[in-house]
C-alpha cells in the first residue's frame, strides 16, 4: 500500500472535521468519530459545496446547502442524498493519519465496487486495463458487442441514442468511479444500446464482463453487494423517483 | 424557440416563449428541473450554456455567487433564451411527478389588501381561471411596475382554488411591498407562475406535524393547517405549531390559530414565541387556547419538543437564519434525517 501522511490527529477536532489535501491534490475530508477517524471526499457530490462547512455530529455528515446526508463510517447516503461519498482507507500511526493512495483509485471509490472484500478488490484491480481516449473519440457505438464494463477514472463521457444523423443525447458521466457499459454484467448482453463518446480527454478502466462475473462468483458476499448496487444503478436511469 | 437540456441521465427538449425564463418554461413543460427559490437567490437552478445565446435578466442576482461564470454557468430562473439554446444540468432530471400540480402561468386581480400587523398585509387575488396547488406551495409573483419575480406562499387552501391569499411583509425599499402598502394594490392585475415548492402537505402523509415558522413564514403553514383541518387530520395525528415573532405587536393570525386549536383541542398545540419581549400578562387571557413563550422560535420548539419527535414530519419557513437554526436543532439534536424536514429556501 502506498501511503501518504495527510494530517495529524491533533488537527481534527473531537467529533469534528478537517479538510486536507490527498494524492494528486484531491481534497479529502478527515472526520473524527470518538476514537476513530474516517476519510471521505471533501466536496459534496451534489453541487460542489465544501463539506467541511456542513453539519456533523460525530456520526452523520450533512451538507448545509441542500441537506444531503451520509453515514461517515461507510459514506452511504441517508435521507434525501442521491449519491454516496467517496471513502478512502486511512491508517493511524501515533499522531499521524495516513491515506492509502490506492483507495483513491476509480474502482475503490466507484458506485459499483466500493466496499467489496479487499482480496476481491485486488483481483478486480488486476483485471482492469487502463485506456486513454482523446476528446471527441468514440468509445463504443450502438450495436457493438457489449463484452466490457467501463469505469471512468478522469474526463467526461457522453451517451447518445439513435443512429447517425438522428441521435439524441442520453446523459453523461463526469465523476470518477462512475460505471457504464454495465450490460456486460447481464446474462444476455448481445450489443450496446447506446453510443459512448469521450467529450474531453478521458481515462477509463476496462473490465471484461465475464471475468468480473467469474471473480464475483468466487466471493458471493461481494458479488451480492455489486449486484444490488447494479440494480439500483440501472433503476436510477429508468425510473422516476416517487415522493420520498 | 426550443431549449434542449442535457441532464446526467437523459436529454429534454421544450418550447420557450420570447422573454420567458428557462426554468419556468421547463417546469411548465413538466420537466423536473432543479430549483428551490426560483427567484435568483439560492443558486440551486444553476446550469451551463452549451450552445446558443441567453439573456440574463438580473445580472446582480444574489444566487450568482454560487456560479462559475468562466465555465458558462448561469441561473435558469433568471435567464431567457435568444433563439434555440442547448444547456447542461449536472444532475439527474426526471419528468415531473404525474400526480403533482401542473406549473402554469396564471393571472388575477387583487381584490383586497388587509393589514394584519404594522408591517404585514395579506392580499386576496381573484384568479382569472381556477388552479390546483398543494398546501405549502408558493407562486412567483410579478406585480406591475416592480422589477423581478418574488416568491410568496399561499395562505389559503382550496381545491380547486379560485382565489389565492398571500402574506406580504413590508420591507423598506422592497419594491413589491412598497407598491402594496402604497394603497394602489386593490384592482391591480398581477401575473404569477406556479405552483412551486416541495414543502407540501397531503393527508396520506400519516405523520405528526411539526411546523416552525418565523414571521411571514407562517403563510404556508396556514395553508397546511387549513388542509389538515378540512380533512380532520388532527383527529388522528398530532400537530405542533411554533410561530415566532419579535413582540406581541408583530403577531397576527392569533384568532385564526385559536380557532384551529379549538377545533382540535386534544392533538393540536400552538405556541407563539416572542423573541424580544417577555410574554405580556394579558396574552394568555386574550388567547387562552394558545401558549406563549419568550425566546427564539427554534429554541422554544427545541424545549417543548424534546423527546416528542416520534413519526414527525417537520415544515420550516421564515427568514433564512431562522430556518437554518431550526434545521440544526432537528438534525443535530432531534436526530431527524433530512427526508423528515421540508422547507423551501426563499424569502
Amino acid at each position: 500500500m502506498s501511503r501518504k501522511m495527510i494530517c495529524r490527529k491533533s488537527d481534527v477536532p473531537a467529533n469534528g472535521l478537517k479538510e486536507c489535501e490527498g494524492e494528486g491534490g484531491i481534497k479529502v475530508l478527515i472526520a473524527n468519530s470518538g476514537s476513530e477517524y474516517f476519510a471521505v471526499q471533501a466536496i459534496c457530490p451534489h453541487q460542489e459545496v465544501p463539506l467541511c462547512e456542513g453539519m456533523y455530529d460525530g456520526t452523520v455528515l450533512t451538507c448545509h446547502q441542500h441537506l444531503w446526508q451520509w453515514d461517515i463510517r461507510t459514506g452511504a447516503p441517508m435521507g434525501i442524498a442521491e449519491a454516496p461519498l467517496e471513502r478512502y482507507d486511512i491508517a493511524v500511526d501515533g499522531d499521524a493519519i495516513y491515506i492509502d493512495a490506492d483507495s483513491q483509485g476509480a474502482l475503490g471509490v466507484g458506485e459499483l465496487f466500493h466496499g467489496i472484500a479487499p482480496e476481491t478488490m485486488k483481483a478486480l484491480t488486476s483485471l482492469a486495463k487502463r485506456e486513454e481516449f482523446a476528446g471527441g473519440s468514440m468509445i463504443y457505438r450502438l450495436g457493438d458487442p457489449a463484452d466490457d464494463l467501463l469505469v471512468l477514472d478522469s474526463g467526461r463521457v457522453e451517451f447518445q441514442l439513435g443512429r447517425e444523423g438522428r441521435v439524441n443525447p442520453a446523459g453523461f458521466m463526469l465523476k470518477k468511479g462512475e460505471v457504464f457499459g454495465w450490460a456486460a454484467l447481464l446474462e444476455t448482453h448481445p450489443q450496446r444500446i447506446a453510443s459512448a463518446r469521450a467529450l474531453e480527454n478521458s481515462t477509463l478502466l476496462r473490465l471484461n464482463g465475464k471475468e468480473v462475473l467469474k471473480l464475483l462468483e468466487s466471493d458471493p458476499a461481494s458479488g451480492f453487494l455489486v449486484m444490488r448496487r447494479l440494480s439500483s444503478l440501472i433503476a436510477r436511469f429508468l425510473v422516476a423517483p416517487g415522493a420520498k | 424557440m426550443h431549449v434542449q437540456v442535457n441532464a446526467r441521465n437523459r436529454a429534454y427538449r421544450f418550447e420557450i416563449a420570447a422573454g420567458e425564463k428557462i426554468l419556468y418554461a421547463g417546469l411548465r413543460a413538466q420537466t423536473g428541473l432543479p430549483y428551490e427559490c426560483a427567484t435568483g437567490t439560492c443558486g440551486t437552478c444553476k446550469a451551463k450554456l452549451i450552445d446558443g445565446t441567453i439573456d440574463d435578466r438580473w445580472p446582480g442576482a444574489p444566487g450568482k455567487k454560487f456560479l462559475k461564470a468562466e465555465r458558462g454557468e448561469f441561473l435558469m430562473c433568471q435567464c431567457a433564451a435568444r433563439g434555440d439554446v442547448c444547456i447542461e444540468v449536472a444532475s439527474f432530471v426526471y419528468p415531473s411527478d404525474p400526480g403533482a400540480c401542473r406549473v402554469a402561468a396564471l393571472s388575477g386581480t387583487v381584490r383586497e389588501a388587509r393589514a394584519l400587523a404594522h408591517d404585514v398585509t395579506s392580499i386576496d387575488v381573484a384568479l382569472d381561471a381556477p388552479c390546483e396547488f398543494d398546501a405549502g406551495q408558493f407562486m412567483v409573483v410579478n406585480a406591475p411596475g416592480v422589477h423581478g419575480m418574488r416568491g410568496y406562499s399561499m395562505v389559503n387552501f382550496e381545491q380547486p382554488a379560485r382565489r389565492l391569499e398571500f402574506l406580504i411583509k413590508k420591507k423598506p425599499g422592497g419594491g413589491f411591498s412598497e407598491w402594496l402598502f402604497s394603497g394602489k394594490a386593490a384592482g391591480s392585475r398581477i401575473e404569477m407562475l406556479g405552483p412551486l415548492g416541495k414543502a407540501t402537505f397531503y393527508p396520506a402523509l400519516a405523520k405528526n406535524l411539526l411546523c416552525i415558522a418565523g414571521g411571514s413564514g407562517i403563510a404556508g403553514m396556514m395553508s397546511i393547517l387549513s388542509r389538515a383541518s378540512q380533512e380532520r387530520y388532527f383527529e388522528h395525528y398530532h400537530g405542533h405549531v411554533f410561530f415566532g415573532v419579535r413582540t406581541m405587536k408583530d403577531a397576527f393570525y392569533l384568532n385564526e390559530l385559536s380557532a384551529l386549536r379549538e377545533a382540535f383541542p386534544r392533538n393540536l398545540e400552538i405556541t407563539v414565541a416572542l423573541s424580544e419581549e417577555d410574554v405580556p400578562a394579558a396574552a394568555a387571557g386574550e388567547f387562552p387556547l394558545l401558549r406563549f413563550e419568550r425566546g427564539l422560535v427554534h429554541e422554544v420548539a427545541k424545549r417543548r419538543m424534546a423527546g416528542n419527535y416520534h413519526n414527525v414530519r417537520a415544515y420550516l419557513a421564515g427568514p433564512p437564519p431562522a430556518v437554518e437554526a431550526a434545521i440544526r436543532v432537528l438534525l443535530l439534536e432531534a436526530k431527524l434525517t433530512a427526508d423528515a424536514i421540508r422547507y423551501d429556501k426563499f424569502s
